[in-house]
Order: C-alpha cells, then sequence, then structure tokens
C-alpha cells in the first residue's frame, strides 16, 4: 500500500452533499473521479481528471479514446482493481472497495488460468461462490456450448487459438452471472476478420443475457457498432468530451456498418478523437 | 478488374524422380542418425581404451592413476563387502532428510516473502548476505556445534538446499502473472485461497527450477558434511581410502558420486515435466 492510499484510508469522511437519489436504473455511477500515478521522483501525473457518468441497467457503453488517456484506469477503478485519488465509484447503489464477482472483467490478455482445462477454467468462479464440482461443470458447459467451444471444453488454453482463448475469457466471466460485465480491449489483440466475428457473437450473447457491459476501446468502428452510447475521452489527463447516443436500431451485425447513420455518428467520433490526437502530437496542452 | 487465371499449364514433375529424390533424402538422414547413436553409444567405451593405455603405458605412477580395470576391481570388492549399499544409504539419507528439509523451508519462507513486502524486508537482507557463503565453508562450525552427528551433516544440506529454492521461490512468487490474479480476485476467489490456487501455481516453473538446481546442489554439500566426519558414506569412503592408498577405490567412489548425481538430476528432470504439466 502506498502513502498516499494509506493517508486516504486514515482520512476522516468528508461530510459531502447529501447523497443523489438513487435512480434505481442506474447500475454504475463514476462521480469526479481522478486518479494519479506516482512517477519516479515522487511527482504525481493525474491519468483520469475529474471524470464522471453514469450507466442505466442493461445499457451497452463504450469508452473511446487514444491510447494512454486512462480509459483503462476508469474500468480498473469500477472493478475494484484500482482505487480513485479523489471522487467516487458506485456499483449498485453501492461503494466498490475491490474486485468482486459481481463485475466480470475480460483483460485485453485472455488472462485463462494455464493450468486449468477450458472446462475448469470457466468452472472456476461458480466453484468459489461456492458450488459443487457437478453445479459448476454444468454451468461451465452451457457457456462453453454458447461460444461454440464444445469441442475443446478439455483442451488447456495454450493449445487455442487466441480469437478462442478470448471466448473462453468472455464464457468465464459471465460464469457468476455477473449483473456487470467490464471488457478492457477485449479484441485488440486479434485480427481484423476475428474481430469482427467476436463484435458480432458478443452482440449476441449480450442480447441473451442482458448485462450492462462498460466496454473500453480505441477503434471507433468497434465503439459505434456496439455501444448504446459512446463515451469519447481526451488524452493527458483524461477526461470524457463528449457523450455519443448510438441511436441505430438492434439487432445489428456487420452490415450495420454500412448505414449512412453509423457513417455519421462514426464521423462525429471520428473527428473529436483526431483533434485530440492533433494536440497529443504537436504537445499542446489542453488543460 | 480481372480475374488471375487458374487454368493453363501446370508445370509436370516427373513422379519418379521425385520418388528417387525423396528416398535418397530418407537414406541420408537415417544414415547419419545411425552414425550419431554410434559415436554415443562408443563415448564410454573410447574413454576407458584411452584411460586404460594411458595407464598402462606407465607413462605415470600406476599405484597414483590406477588403469579401469583396478577401479572395476575396487569397485565389485567394494559392492561384495556390504560397504558399498551402507555407504550408499548413509548418503542417500542425508542427501533426502537435508534436500526434503531445506526444499520446504525454502518454498515455505519463498512464499512468505514473496508475498509480503514486509517479511521480504525483514528476511529479504539476512538470506542475501547469507546465501553467498559456500556450505563448506560451515564445516568448522558444524562440528564444533554438532560434533560428528548426522545432525550437523543434515544441517550442512539443508543451508546449500534452502537458499537456492527460498529465492526461487521468492522471484517467482513475485512474478506471478498480475493478469491471472486479477482474473482470480473478478472470479471472487477468497484471499486466503489466491495462494495456493493461482500465485503458487503461476510460480511454479521457476520454483522447479531452483527445486532441480537444489539436486546437484545437495550433492555437493554431501560431500562437505563427510568432509566434517562420518562413520559411513560414499565421501568418508573416498578419504578413507585415499589415507590408505587405494586409489582404485577413490576412482570407484568418484564414480559413484557422479552416478548417483547423474541418476538424481534426471529423475528429477523426469519428475519436473510432470509437476508443470501445462507446459
Amino acid at each position: 500500500m502506498s502513502l498516499l492510499q494509506f493517508a486516504r484510508k486514515m482520512a476522516p469522511a468528508q461530510p459531502g452533499p447529501a447523497p443523489l437519489a438513487r435512480r434505481a436504473e442506474i447500475e454504475i455511477e463514476v462521480r469526479d473521479v481522478t486518479i494519479a500515478f506516482e512517477r519516479d521522483g515522487g511527482q504525481f501525473v493525474p491519468a483520469v481528471d475529474r471524470v464522471s457518468f453514469d450507466v442505466r441497467r442493461g445499457e451497452f457503453i463504450c469508452l473511446l479514446g487514444p491510447s494512454g488517456c486512462g480509459k483503462s484506469t476508469i474500468l480498473n477503478s469500477v472493478a475494484g482493481f484500482e482505487h480513485p485519488f479523489a471522487g467516487e465509484v458506485r456499483v449498485a447503489g453501492r461503494d466498490v472497495t475491490g474486485p468482486g464477482p459481481d463485475r466480470g472483467v475480460v483483460f485485453q490478455q485472455p488472462c485463462l488460468f494455464p493450468w486449468k482445462s477450458v472446462r475448469a477454467n470457466v468452472a472456476h468462479g461458480p466453484r468459489m461462490a461456492g458450488k459443487s464440482r457437478a453445479e459448476a461443470g454444468a454451468i461451465a458447459d452451457t457457456l462453453i456450448e454458447m461460444i461454440g467451444l464444445t469441442r475443446f471444453a478439455s483442451a488447456l488454453p495454450h493449445t487455442l487459438s487466441g480469437g478462442m482463448q478470448q471466448r473462453v475469457a468472455i464464457a468465464r466471466a459471465m460464469a457468476n452471472k455477473p449483473n456487470i460485465l467490464l471488457m478492457d480491449e477485449p479484441f485488440g489483440a486479434l485480427d481484423a476478420q476475428t474481430r469482427s466475428i467476436m463484435q458480432e457473437s458478443l452482440l449476441q450473447l449480450w442480447s441473451q443475457v442482458g448485462a450492462t457491459i462498460l466496454f473500453v476501446t480505441h477503434d471507433i468502428d468497434e465503439a459505434v457498432l456496439l455501444a448504446d452510447r459512446v463515451l469519447v475521452m481526451s488524452a493527458g489527463p483524461g477526461r470524457i468530451i463528449r457523450d455519443v447516443t448510438v441511436d441505430l436500431p438492434r439487432p445489428r451485425s456487420l452490415d450495420t456498418t454500412l448505414d449512412a447513420r453509423f457513417q455519421e455518428l462514426r464521423k462525429e467520433c471520428l473527428d473529436l478523437i483526431r483533434q485530440q490526437s492533433i494536440k497529443a502530437f504537436e504537445g499542446t496542452p489542453h488543460v | 478488374m480481372a480475374d488471375i487465371p487458374t487454368s493453363g499449364p501446370v508445370p509436370v514433375l516427373d513422379a519418379r524422380r521425385i520418388a528417387t529424390a525423396a528416398s535418397r533424402r530418407r537414406r541420408n538422414a537415417a544414415l547419419s542418425r545411425r552414425i550419431n547413436i554410434l559415436v554415443g553409444l562408443l563415448s564410454i567405451p573410447l574413454f576407458l581404451l584411452v584411460w586404460q593405455l594411458v595407464a598402462q603405458a606407465k607413462i605415470v605412477n600406476a599405484i597414483l592413476f590406477p588403469p579401469p580395470t583396478e577401479v572395476a576391481r575396487a569397485a565389485v570388492e567394494w559392492i561384495a563387502s556390504g560397504e558399498f549399499v551402507s555407504d550408499l544409504s548413509a548418503s542417500l539419507r542425508r542427501v533426502t532428510i537435508g534436500y526434503v528439509v531445506g526444499a520446504a523451508l525454502g518454498v515455505g519462507l519463498g512464499l512468505l516473502t514473496g508475498r509480503s513486502a514486509f517479511f521480504s524486508g525483514l528476511f529479504g537482507p539476512i538470506f542475501q548476505i547469507l546465501r553467498p557463503i559456500p556450505p563448506i565453508a560451515f564445516v568448522p562450525i558444524v562440528i564444533l556445534w554438532f560434533g560428528l552427528s548426522e545432525g550437523g551433516k543434515i544441517f550442512l544440506i539443508v543451508w546449500g538446499v534452502f537458499f537456492t529454492v527460498w529465492l526461487s521461490t521468492h522471484l517467482g512468487v513475485q512474478k506471478a502473472d498480475q493478469g491471472l490474479v486479477r482474473a482470480a480476485q473478478m472470479l471472487g476467489t477468497p484471499r486466503r485461497r489466491l495462494v495456493g490456487e493461482v500465485v503458487l501455481l503461476s510460480a511454479l516453473p521457476f520454483i522447479v527450477v531452483g527445486l532441480r538446481t537444489a539436486v546437484g546442489i545437495s550433492f555437493y554439500t554431501l560431500v562437505a558434511a563427510e568432509l566434517a566426519g562420518a562413520f559411513a558414506g560414499v565421501f568418508y569412503r573416498i578419504q578413507l581410502a585415499q589415507q590408505n592408498m587405494q586409489t582404485g577405490q577413490v576412482f570407484a567412489g568418484l564414480l559413484a558420486l557422479g552416478l548417483i548425481s547423474f541418476v538424481a538430476d534426471r529423475g528429477f528432470a523426469a519428475l519436473a515435466q510432470r509437476l508443470v504439466w501445462w507446459r
């Protein structure tokens, strides 16, 4: 634990403003979150600066921004891996204090347990939740069938392709039936063809399970194709600069990308991102 | 847009020529493989032959440099007298007890210091200073502490094994894949099960390397331990033979030491493959 974390822990609770009116449908609340990292030399560099947003139950939200804008940091604070410097992160009305099975996480790398079979990887969550071996196995089998890998259920992860491993990671994250799925550039390491197949199958899975999804990406097409709302971020330090509502009908597929409205939304995001990239490239501080 | 023509004249390859070329290549590969095996089989007999010739040529004193035949005679005598079995079992017993105790302590404390900054700070500096001291340097003090008892010999082997296993476990735990730890946490793995379910397995490839290195170290340290004075043991027999100028017996002892540590290392390598089964 760093000294600052410790100091924050010991600080008396601020008599802050009255709690916000609890709207039942709000699943994730991020309020004025600032997260800084300590550089060598004791200097604190903010990665995320006063970011606020809400995610409603069952909503698919994409955090879109250039690399290094702190979008993964925000996701990690919702997952409970990272603790905000200032501000609050609440899930289902409760402050996030650490990671938990109510929030499934899919990382950029599959992060599967290399010593466990596909089936045992997916069954790990239910086992930890106290389910019997048979029950957990049955849950795993159902999910593995949904991702189409029944034939590979007893294979070890390293024998599968990158796309297959990431499908297993998604199934594993869903095995505890979490209300929230947090996805941190899950398709970033895959080739373009595999990625577009994965996007379509994720949309299909989502329509079946109806979880709330917070999805981090730097791929504009991916964000517009998947999301109900795209939160566009600026870089250095990360802030949300626009909340773009994607009013494209569902179900969506790869054909949606040919839609004129899709192109409009894509253009809107692209312009914002490009401005940010130019600023970053020229090194102009925009704070 | 023009399609690239996919039909047309295809160069015809003579099937017979391909077949002969392939079979020639196969024959050559089989031949060179056989030569390599033959050379491998000849390695030891050739070495013995050269040794025998040099020893018989009386270039050096035959008492100081006995021929293989003399070494073999001494070995047979050693085995026939029953001393070989008692020496071997005394040595193996020390190595086994010392290794198991040292490795268990090493893995346990490595997990502790690897996981906790507090214990790493507490033990790390001491271990780092004690680690480079060769176990053999402790022989004089061990004789004072333990006399000629077995405790002192086992202590030396524990000492030799412990630091290697501790360091590799410590590093393995520190380098445990954070992605896997996070994955386990988000799946609801309780803190107390995180070490056994994820950290230990994640560090296992490192630990196994340390354990294998420690097999070799335990045999080096055995020599130091028996140097401290013993009543049986392979190295004890070598020392005794040296005092009686039984050089054949000395060489037979050295060969026995080489053989048992070779077998132990190979045995451990085979075991290691099962320990890290997912690789």
